[in-house]
Formats: C-alpha cells, structure tokens, sequence
C-alpha cells in the first residue's frame, strides 16, 4: 500500500473553494449507502464511494482527482438530504471538481460541453443566434417594462428536438392562462448550473454576471423557468452576486392558476401515470405537492405511486454533468428507473425537468420500452388536456 | 419466650377454590396443637387486618402464621412489630397457581407447606438487634481528590462528622495540575474554568469536616460504627473512631516508560496526556526539546490502552481530556494544526457537541492503528498510522509535540498479593474460591481476609454486583472515583456523592443494629456457640465479606456489624455451632423432618427443593404469576443463601426418606449474579463433596443437584423442576424410605 501525505494546506485551498463543510463530516458513512451508484454495477460504481472522496479532501490527500471518481456524483442530493452532520456535500464535491478543473485539468469528455458555454453560451454547441428559434409562430411577446413574468427556457429546450416540446407547451399553457410573459432573446446565457457543479467557476461567473446584467437592464422581476436546475441557482447562487428576483418553476405558477380558477383543464386521461421527483425540483427545492396536484386534475382514477417516490426518488443521473458522460447500458441510473415504473403498473412516466425527460426517454428504448412506457413532461401531458386540444 | 401461636388461612386469590382449607386447619390444630386457626376470605383487607390485630389483642398471640400469598409481597399488611414473629406459607404462587387445583397432590403439596411454616415459626424468635457500645456515626474519606472531597462534602452537608485524609500536603489530588475541565453545561462545546482553590476553602470552611494532610492511615481495626483510624501524620499518630468509611484514593497516570514504541523516552518531544495539562496550567506550553513554544501537535488516543500486552481496559476519561487539550490549543489559536489519532473517539452523551466543535475547529481526526512515530530529521516529530477511512498507511506532516493520551491504575493494584494464613498442619485446604487483596497500603485494615478491599477485575475494589454500583466485599467501605472504575470529572462528583450517601445509610443502620445491603433492616446476626468449636477455620475462611477475624488459637471471632446475614458460615460449620434467632440449621432440619414422605408404594416420590431468596425464591413466584405448572413431588424451603445450606440438611432430607434434593440459586461465575458473592459457589463446591459419601452410602449421587437460576430463567423452571423429577424416578425411590 502506497503511504499517503497528509497535507493540510491542500485542505485549506479546498477549503476555500467552496468545501467550508468538509471538516464537519464524521465518516459516518451513510452517505455513500444511500447514494443511487450503490445500485448499480460496473467500474464506476466501484471507483466512486462519496465518503472515502470527502475523506481524502478533509486530509488533503491525493486520490480525490481520479476523474471516473470525482465526475461520477449527479448532485442528486439524497446524500445531503439524510446527513447527520448537517455536511453540505454537494458543495464538497464542487469545491473538489473546482480545486482541479480551475487548474485547468478538465476530463476530455466534458471539453466541448465547457467550450462551447464559453463560445456560445449553451453547452449544446447550438448557435447563439438560433436560440429563439423555436420561438417562431408563437406570438410570444417580448418582454418589457409591462411584462409580469419573464421566461427563461433552458437551453436544452431551446436546442433539442424533443426538448422543444416542452418549451412549446408552456408557451401555451400560459398562453391560454392569460398570464403576463415575455421573453429576452438570444443574449440570454445558458443558467450555469451545471457548469458550476462540474467546477468551472470561472466559467459559472461569466455566464452569471452576463445573465444578471442582461436581465436587471431590462427591469425583470419575476422569472418562471422551465428547468428545475434553472430554479434552482436563481433561486440560491444569483442572488449573492447580484440577481434577486421572484422565481418561480412553472409547476408552482400552473398550479397557483389552476387553483385560482384561471387555469381550467378539461379533457381527462384515462391512461395510469406516476409522477417522477426530479431531484433539483424534490430534493433541493421541496416541491412536491404542485405537480402532483396539477396531474390529479388532468388523469382520471387514482395515480400511480412509485415505490421511490418524494425525498427517496430516484435520479435519473442527468444533473452534476452526468447527462454530459457516456455511460454503459446496465449502469444507467434511468434504467431502474423505467423498470420502477412498470413494475408499479403505469403506462405513463410524466415528470417535469428537461434533463430528467432526456434521460429517461433515454433508458426506456435501450430497455426496447417504447412501446410499454411513455415518458411524457408535464406540460404536455397538460396542454393535451386544455379544452379543444386533442 | 412462651410462645403462643395463630395459623391464619387465606382462602383467596383462587387458593379456596383450589385446595380444601378445612384440612389444612385439622393439621394446623390437631397436629401441631396451635390455640388459634381461622380463615379468612381475603385476609390482607382491611377487615382481615382487623382480625390478625383483635386476634394479637385478645389471644396474646406472638406468632403468626399467614398461609396465603408469597412472603415477597403484603409485607408492609402483615408486619406486626419487632417482638412478633410472622411466619408466612406460600399457598398461591407456589401451590394453586401453579399446580392442577382440587387435587391430591396439590393438597398434600399445601398441606406439607403448612406444616414447614408452623415448624419454623416455632422454631424461631424474635432478633434482638446487637448495639455495641461507643457507636461512631463518622464518615472517613481516604483520599482528598475531587472524589473524596465531594465525599467529605456532601456528608458534611447531610450533617455527618467527617474525617478527611489525605497523603499529599495539599488537598486536590489530580486536579492540582488541570488547567481547564470539559464542558458540563449548554451548549457543551466551552471548556470550564474552575478554582481549586474556592473548592478547598469550601471545604475547610466546614466545621463536621476534620482534615489530615500529608497523613497516612497505619491501620483500621474494628467494624462499622466501630472502626479505629490509628492515622499518622509527620510523625504524631491520631485516632480517629468512624462509623463507615469512603474509599477514594484515586488512580494515576499509567506509567509511559512502557510506550517506547510510541516514541516515549526516545524522542524528548513525546509527552503525556497529564504531563502536557501540567504545561496548560503552569501557563507555558513548550518543545521539551528547545523549550519554544508548540506550533503544531498530535494526539494519540489509547495509548497503552485496551492492550493486552499494557492496560488491558478503556479509561473512560482520555478521548475527552484530549478533545479539551485539543481545543485550549485551538482556543489559543485557531489555525494552531491539530491531528487527534484515534481508535474509536468515546465522546459519549453531550460530549458529541464538544467532538464537533472540534471538526469545525479543523482538527484532523483520523481513525486507525497508529504504526510509528518518527523524527523527521528536521527537528521535528511525524506520526505514521494505518488509517482506517481511506484503507491505507498515513503519514502526517510534521509537528512539535506528541501528545501520548494514557489510561488511569487505580492505586489499590500497586502491593503484592496477600496471603491468607495457611491452614494448620493435617487440615486440607479448602477449595474455596480465594479473593485477591493486594497489598497497597491504603487501608490496612486488621481483618484476617487480608488488609484492603478485594481486587477484581483489573485490580478495581468493585464488586462488580450488577445491580449494586459502590457495594465492595467490605461491609461500610465504599469506593468511589476512579479508584473503583475508569471514570471522568462529571462521573466522579455523581460517584462520590452515591459513596457518601451509602456511607450515611450503613451507619444509620448500623447504629440500630440492622444489616445493610442486602438484607437491609435485618436484625439477626450469627452467634457462636463457642463451647463446641473445633478450630477449623471453615467460617473464617469462606465468608465472603471478611466478617470473621481470627484469635492466636484459631477461634473465630465475628463481628456482627461486618456481617450480612447471608449464613454462610452457617452452612459452612460441621459442628453446626453458628446460627441466627431466626435462622438456624436445626430449624430447617425440623422443617425437613415435618414433611410426609408416603412409602414407597404410593409412588409419590418428594423432592426438597432449597431455594434462595434472591433469585430462585422470586423466579419461583414469577412461574406462579405467569401460571406456569410444575410437578408437584416439590416441597419448598427458602433459604437466605444456597451458601448457608448445611450438609446436615442433605444428610435429614435422605434419612428421611425424601427421594431428590434440588438446590436452586443464583449464577456464580464472572457475571455473578450472587447476592452474597460467593454462596451458591460454595454450595456447589460443597455438593461435589458430598457425592463420595453419597456413594459410600449406596445413594445415587444424582439424588442432589445444584441448578443456577436467575428472574429471567423463570419459564425454565418447570423443565428444571420436572427433568429433576424424571430422572429420580428413574432411580427409583430412596431405599431409607419408612426407616
């Protein structure tokens, strides 16, 4: 066995990037038994244990930089969420990813995806310019001084085919609503969640600041995002650096509508869906209730409950950069995922973040599903039951 | 005394429906000729009570006999003053609750219940409770620590006379050189200030507090309320006469010259747990090596601990001190790098807040097996360990100091082993379990057994009875502190405080010339009948508290306020010359001798069963509670120890025909569950004797048998007490029956 060093200056500079919680942990363990690779076969699985890597970083020992390690986690948070030391593990990770990504040591695969955040301010390497493409032939209005809510479509819905379509359902969710929106254009900048957790904080800077100068030039307010990851760092990092606003997952604005009475869904589904918890709209924004609220107006007969559902869903392996990482059949976190829903029965699979919708669509045709399972994002389960809709 | 007796039958409780009454009261009134037999339906109300008192009244009665319910319970309803005896005859939990009701072997069960409990309430009088004279209600407190001045404390604020004696020149003990105390208060995870000195002054303010210092105890002589302290001080002696004694002379450091492999001796900048707290509170905390000030430091947790090859045992105590020690370096400052190497971190209770103050701190925790501590070749020491969290050999960086955290040894393991006196020439030795006593020149007390507490495990006086912490083998002499187990600041004042007011209980019992634990309020107490007494040193040798001295001819000589009416010497004399008012062999013999043993065409074989009356009597009763059935070849006599079982008894029992013996008591063995240590020990020793005569007699030695039984064993019972049936049947009926 190789001796290793203990080597406290190299916990300090871990330390001050971000792992302020890293001394906290008392080893307990409990982290890396509930983490979804415990799961799952395969290398990575192996390589990836959670507490031996915050281990090695309170020490400031070498090992936490081995990359199939260290970029394995998804930032799903069942960890966090059931810690008895109260540890903000997901931070550890970052500040980890960071100590090595800020020194320039990025893993090959995730390259174009950074590189191209940086030239194009999507890590889709979708041009600029063809953004708001898929806005044509919607009537969506631009937003301005009068305009309530500004819309942020995360990038995947702004580039992908499948992923439009949920952008497009919104659009006329609210639409139909009768709500105030409005939209900026292509200098709007991809969110930079993701890009932070994966460490480049350089990187998350950039595209914050041009986000917050943008949208504080044009007098926003209120934002409703289609992504929970979106929501999820308006909600908690933008605010520090200078982007406060009211934010809101459409979820939360649809359901309000639907109470108050200025959202009616007509049509019933009489198919048997579950719901899917992302993990950046249950886990790290507790929302629970409004999708599923949403969801009971619109399917006849009672829902389909998965067996890990709420704080114990589980994630589809898109956030933290995984959707970015190639990753065998048999160790793909969705897969279980699809298997969890038809053994509780559904043919639907709804679930509301872009990622998650991806990921899944993902997992059930490797599994040859397609025909067994349809993974639907809410909004378009909703906009086919707006009256007059087929 | 003229005894006039009432035999009381209580029908309820299911006992009148299960057996006919009206035959008990025949053998009460024809066969034993008592003037009084009444019944009643339901004798511990208020108007049973009322008879049994009118009766008392109008009949002159001195004894009473309640057949009813078992002796464990009513025992505040039929107390009848000192000078009545009550004989009470266990007709429920032990006849109709556990055996088949209106039938014939259950009568004749009851029946012969009865007979035994008028027999020995015949047999018994009333204990007159011995009071010597010049009775000593003083506490003496060996050791002025923070155990024994918390001791001498709390007794003085009771409104005890106390005797403080201390071997130092100065009161404090090892919290002369603490610097700071952990935290005993909210949020727990700031160290404690504390003032030795306001805590002496306290102290000595006290005017029921007599303080020795730089003094030693030359001998202790006597018992309690009656011990003589001949103290010696700079040359004068004193005398001081106590009624119970504290032990709380404490432990010290275990010795580090043992810890070469942890650099200890090697390298000058490898220190100890209390020779770095005695830096913190001489207010310098520096390299041994250059005398600079400490830039950087480790810990290492256990060591010399849980070792066998050192202190076999946990301190309790050291994880803390050195999370403390860890955090005066931390609190002096903050980026001060601290490494606490450790095998476990035993910060139980509200200590956890303290363990996490210090993660946040940035103390580096690791968990392993620490494997070298080296010099770097730069001046400085690094600590090689196998650590267990990443699964590899470790190295730290560099630091000052090397803090070695030591375990405690109790000051009662440093003597040699006593040696009781050898048996006089021609006698054999008994195989009587010995207890250790070393030598260490604490107590020196004049007791044949030897001049200090026994040592149990480790060397501690602990008697380690589960359920009786502060109990020693001593009756009236308490250890307390980290002399009786590993223990830290906070448990001390909780240790010493439970020794104080144990000592406070033993001579406000003793002054009334009552036991204490655990026959408390016991009257009784063994008298010699010196006349017949052949030397032989059976009852000075086997009683398990030291009770007995010895006289240059060999002859016992008791002290009754040493003992606890436990018997053993009872059933140790074979000239049967010890007994108790209450308790005695011939009583017990006459009890055997009343049973009706049918001959042997009946095929009823009887089976005496001695139970004891810790925890065979009471798993007895819970298998009648819980209606568990047994065969009912059983007859019952309780008694205070299968210790005080006299062969005699085994020898009545078969002459009279009776077909087994079964002795039922508590668990000996390290995890003893006997109440009087040693009892149910000796009467297995003393049944594995009997089987050569057994067998010179022609009789089967599995006629008697010892079983160990414990509350929690009482649903074996009935396979115990059948099995035990079975295999006598197959031997077959005892062949003295009808002689």
């Amino acid at each position: 066995m190789e001796l290793k060093n203990v080597s406290l200056e190299m916990r300090d500079y871990i330390v001050e990037m971000g792992a302020e919680t890293i001394n906290w942990c008392m080893q307990c363990g409990l982290c890396t038994n509930l983490c979804p690779w415990r799961l799952f076969p395969g290398e990575t699985s192996q390589r990836f244990n959670i507490r031996h890597m915050q281990r090695l970083g309170q020490m400031g020992m070498e090992g936490f930089e081995e990359e199939i390690a260290l970029f394995a986690c998804s930032t799903c948070r069942m960890c966090q969420t059931n810690c008895p030391r109260g540890v903000k593990i997901i931070e550890n990770v970052r500040a980890l990813r960071s100590s090595i990504v800020g020194g320039g040591m990025v893993p090959p695969h995730l390259r174009p995806t950074l590189g191209s955040a940086h030239a194009h301010g999507n890590p889709w390497s979708g041009p600029r310019e063809k953004r708001t493409a898929w806005q044509e032939g919607l009537n969506i209005p631009p937003f301005g001084p009068e305009t309530e809510y500004f819309l942020f479509v995360c990038c995947h819905s702004c580039y992908d085919g499948r992923s439009i379509k949920i952008a497009k359902s919104l659009v006329a969710l609210l639409q139909h609503a009768g709500v105030s929106f409005g939209v900026i254009g292509p200098e709007e900048s991809c969110c930079g969640e993701s890009m932070r957790k994966l460490g480049d904080e350089e990187l998350f800077q950039k595209l914050a600041q041009s986000n917050i100068q943008l949208f504080n030039r044009r007098g926003v307010q209120k934002i409703i995002t289609t992504s929970p990851h979106c929501l999820w760092t308006f909600v908690n990092e933008y605010p520090e650096l200078g982007g406060d606003w009211e934010v809101v997952h459409y979820t939360t604005l649809l359901n309000q509508l639907r109470q108050e009475g200025r959202l009616t869904l007509g049509r019933e589904h009489d198919k048997r869906v579950a719901f899917h918890d992302p993990c950046y709209l249950g886990r790290h924004s507790s929302i629970f209730e409004a999708p599923r609220e949403l969801l009971a107006d619109v399917v006849r007969g009672e829902p389909v409950v998965l067996e890990r559902e709420r704080e114990a869903s589980l994630c589809c392996a898109g956030g933290g950069g995984r959707i970015w990482a190639e990753v065998p059949v048999g160790e793909r976190f969705g897969e279980m995922r699809i298997k969890d829903a038809l053994a509780a029965g559904a043919d639907v699979l709804a679930t509301s973040c872009p990622y998650c919708v991806n990921m899944l669509t993902d997992a059930c045709k490797s599994l040859e599903q397609q025909d067994s399972l349809a993974i639907v994002e809410l909004s378009e389960l909703l906009v086919s039951a707006l009256p007059g809709k087929a | 005394m003229e005894k006039r007796t009432g035999v009381y039958i209580c029908t309820g409780c299911g006992i009148g429906e299960a057996i006919a009454s009206a035959a008990l009261t025949r053998i009460a009134t024809e066969e034993y000729k008592v003037p009084v037999c009444k019944e009643h339906p339901f004798l511990c109300s208020s108007e049973g009570q009322a008879l049994l008192r009118g009766d008392l009244e109008a009949a002159g009665l001195t004894t009473l006999v309640i057949a009813a319910c078992s002796p464990r319970v009513m025992t505040d309803v039929f107390r009848f003053g000192p000078d009545k005896i009550v004989e009470r005859v266990n007709l429920r939990e032990q006849v109709v609750w556990s055996h088949p009701p209106n039938d014939e072997d259950t009568q004749m069960l009851a029946e012969d219940q009865l007979r035994m409990g008028i027999v020995r309430a015949r047999e018994a009088e009333p204990p007159t409770p011995f009071l010597a004279e010049d009775l000593s209600r003083r506490i003496l407190v060996v050791g002025g620590g923070l155990a024994g001045m918390t001791a001498a404390t709390e007794a003085a604020k009771a409104g005890y006379e106390v005797v403080l004696v201390e071997c130092s020149d100065r009161l404090g003990g090892y919290l002369k050189e603490v610097f700071k105390l952990p935290p005993s208060h909210p949020p727990y995870d700031e160290l404690q200030d504390f003032d030795l000195n306001s805590l002496t002054q306290e102290l000595d303010a006290r005017p029921e507090i007599t303080t020795y210092l730089g003094a030693q105890i030359r001998a202790i002589s006597g018992a309690p309320c009656m011990f003589d302290v001949q103290i010696s001080q700079n040359g004068r002696e004193a005398l001081e006469r106590v009624g119970a004694i504290v032990l709380a002379s404490g432990s010290v450091p275990y010795n580090p010259e043992q810890l070469a492999q942890l650099g200890y001796g090697k390298a000058a900048d490898v220190v100890t747990m209390p020779q770095l707290e005695a830096m913190f509170a001489a207010g310098r905390v520096v390299r041994p090596s250059t005398g600079q000030p400490v830039t950087s430091v480790a810990f290492i947790l256990c060591a010399g601990s849980r070792n066998p090859a050192h202190l076999p045992y946990c301190s309790a105590a050291c994880c803390v001190e050195s999370l403390k020690q860890a955090r005066c370096f931390k609190e002096s400052d903050p980026a001060l790098p601290v490494y606490v190497f450790y095998k476990d971190l035993r910060a139980a209770g509200n200590y956890e807040f303290l363990y996490k103050r210090l993660q946040q701190d940035g103390v580096v925790f690791v968990r392993g097996t620490v494997t070298d501590v080296q010099e770097d070749g730069a001046g400085g020491l690094v600590v090689m360990a196998d650590d267990v969290l990443t699964g590899s050999a470790m190295v730290s960086e560099s630091v000052d100091l090397v803090v070695l955290a030591t375990g405690m040894v109790p000051t009662t393991t440093f003597g040699e082993a006593f040696k009781a006196q050898a048996p006089k020439e021609g006698e054999e030795a008994q195989a009587v379990p010995p207890d250790t006593v070393l030598v260490s020149h604490i107590l020196n007390l004049q007791y044949r057994q030897g001049p200090e507490l026994p040592a149990l495990q480790y060397g501690f006086p602990d008697s380690h009875f589960i359920c009786f912490p502060y109990e020693s083998r001593r009756t009236g002499i308490y250890p307390a502190g980290s002399v009786r187990a590993p223990m830290d600041y906070a448990r001390c004042l909780t240790d010493a405080t439970g020794a104080a007011l144990k000592a406070i209980q033993c001579v406000e019992m003793v002054s009334r010339g009552r036991a204490v634990h655990p026959r408390a309020g016991d009257e009784s107490y063994p008298e010699f009948f010196m006349q017949r007494c052949t030397q032989c040193k059976r009852c000075t040798e086997e009683c398990p508290f030291g009770a007995i001295n010895e006289d240059e001819k060999a002859n016992p000589l008791p002290n009754p306020t040493r003992c606890r009416r436990c018997g053993v010497c009872m059933g140790a004399c074979p000239e049967r010359i010890i007994s108790f008012r209450n308790y005695s062999v011939p009583m017990i013999g006459n009890m055997i001798k009343s049973i009706h043993v049918p001959d042997e065409y009946e095929e009823k074989p009887r089976l005496l069963v001695l139970a004891c009356e810790n925890d065979a009597y009471p798993a007895l009763d819970l298998a009648g509670i819980r209606r568990l059935t047994y065969n009912p070849w059983v007859r019952f006599i309780q008694v205070r120890c299968l210790g005080s079982i006299n062969l005699v008894w085994i020898a009545d029992a078969l002459s009279k025909g009776i077909d087994g013996i079964l002795l039922l008591g508590c668990k000996h063995g390290e995890d003893y569950q006997c109440h009087f240590i040693k009892g149910s020990e000796l009467a297995t020793i003393r049944m594995t004797k009997i089987q050569e005569t057994l067998n010179r007699l022609v009789l089967e030695s599995d006629r008697v048998r010892v079983e160990q039984v414990s509350l929690a064993d009482h649903d074996r019972l009935p396979e115990i007490l059948d099995s035990f049936a079975n295999r006598v049947q197959e031997l077959g009926p005892n062949p003295y029956k009808g002689y």
